[in-house]
């Protein structure tokens, strides 16, 4: 084809306008670097289409160049409208963001601080039991030195006729080098409220007030301390209004001979 | 095109070829409204027509060092990269590509409401101007190069045998062309 033709034939505005096919693409391309003419007349054709594009332009909502730069990782400096919607929804971002984390943190907190508490309730609970423990050990200990030191002497105190509780028992052990005396009242039933037990040493015939027996924590009784005596020649134990009196008026329960 | 240029293409081209963002910046101030106005012809939903643009910005940016300024001014090249991805972008959702203008094609007033009421461009007296270019001319330069259709396309679309094709977009440039000087 002739220049001439070439420019005539309309493949040159085909191809601008993106309509010729692959082939003429390339027939196209060719001309242009071999007749400055043809190239002349495409560069015309594309400007005249530029303008025609120009004059139908429809101007992007604003924004869009912010998300091109920003999905490039660039930082745009032109679009200034833009910029402020970019630093709102930065802000609307970071709040929703704190909200988020306040949120989260709320829950946390009721969270944590429900298991603070049963943490620190059961912990609590453990320390009681702890001392308790220790407590009844402590206890166990005392007794345990009274039964087994070589000093003491033990007199059982059993069931006479009548006693109100036929169950009922006691042991005495009676430190020989002190006479010091202690009272193992752990098979005695509880005394009711507003009573208590009181063991009476017999001396020369006579009974003798020799302490009251008392329960810490008004369940069981454990080995306790009691009056000390130089002689004895029998332990007696009765039941008699808190705080006892000088001699026996309450009924006996248990008694042992020496 | 906004008038105050600042680069020349040339510069423009090589600088976008050393990967600088201020011309690209430049770039989108200068030609996103043009390629947008292609896009919006194609796409009816705005927010999909909002992603192809960024998308096609994208590919631009990506893709510079496959331009060749030897084969065409750059905005062919941008025009054809965002013309083509608007294509694949609609087929891939399952539009066909006649869709937006087939309803009323040969009609002025349809383009009048649709594309030329753009008042926020500065260029209304050029818009008046090419409103005068006779229905049938523009329809044949609006379907290949706004629309993307194909020479057989366009020979079904305004019944006009294939060979006759070129010719009348040949005739209908001329007629723009002259409208423009």
């Amino acid at each position: 084809m002739e220049k001439e033709e070439i420019i005539s034939s309309g493949l040159l505005e085909m191809y601008v306008v993106g309509a010729a096919s692959p082939e003429e693409a390339v027939q196209v391309e060719r001309w242009r670097s071999e007749y400055p003419e043809v190239a002349a007349e495409l560069l015309a054709i594309e400007q005249s289409m530029e303008s025609y594009a120009g004059a139908n332009a429809v101007a992007p909502p604003p924004g869009v160049k912010n998300k091109i730069f920003a999905s490039l990782n660039m930082v745009s400096a032109q679009e200034q409208p833009a910029k402020i919607v970019r630093m709102s929804s930065f802000r609307s971002m970071a709040a929703a963001a704190a909200v988020i984390l306040l949120v989260g943190s709320c829950i946390f907190n009721y969270i944590y601080y429900n298991k603070y508490r049963d943490a620190d309730s059961k912990y609590r609970q453990q320390q009681q039991q702890l001392a308790s423990l220790n407590q009844h050990m402590n206890d166990m200990d005392n007794d345990m030195s009274v039964v087994r030191s070589k000093y003491s002497l033990p007199v059982s105190l059993s069931n006479v006729k009548d006693a109100p509780d036929p169950n009922a028992a006691a042991k005495i052990f009676w430190m020989k080098n002190t006479g010091e005396v202690y009272v193992d009242p752990g098979n005695m039933p509880m005394a009711p409220k507003g009573m208590q037990y009181q063991l009476w040493a017999f001396v020369d015939g006579k009974p003798v007030d020799g302490g009251m027996i008392s329960s810490k924590d008004g369940k069981t009784y454990s080995i306790q301390k009691m009056k000390t005596f130089g002689k004895a020649e029998a332990f007696a134990i009765t039941l008699e209004t808190a705080g006892g009196h000088p001699e026996p008026k309450g009924k006996l329960y248990v008694m042992g001979k020496i | 095109m906004p008038s105050n240029i600042k680069y020349s293409e040339e510069e423009l081209v090589d600088l976008l070829r050393k990967k600088d963002q201020q011309a690209f910046s430049y770039l989108y101030d200068n030609y996103a409204a043009a390629l947008n106005g292609i896009i919006t012809r194609m796409v009816d939903e705005p927010q999909l027509a909002e992603d192809i643009l960024q998308e096609a910005f994208i590919k631009i940016w990506n893709n510079f060092a496959q331009y060749d300024n030897s084969k065409g001014r750059l905005f062919t090249w941008m025009l054809n990269i965002t013309r083509n991805f608007t294509i694949d972008t609609l087929r891939s959702k399952g539009y066909r590509k006649q869709k937006k203008i087939s309803q009323d094609e040969n009609s002025v007033s349809y383009y009048k409401d649709k594309n030329y009421s753009e008042e926020r461009f500065d260029t209304i007296g050029l818009k008046k101007q090419l409103l005068n270019i006779k229905p049938d001319l523009r329809v044949i330069i609006d379907l290949a190069y706004f629309n993307g259709y194909t020479q057989e396309e366009i020979s079904k679309e305004m019944s006009i045998p294939l060979g006759t094709v070129k010719t009348r977009m040949r005739t209908a440039i001329n007629e723009l062309r002259k409208l423009l000087q």
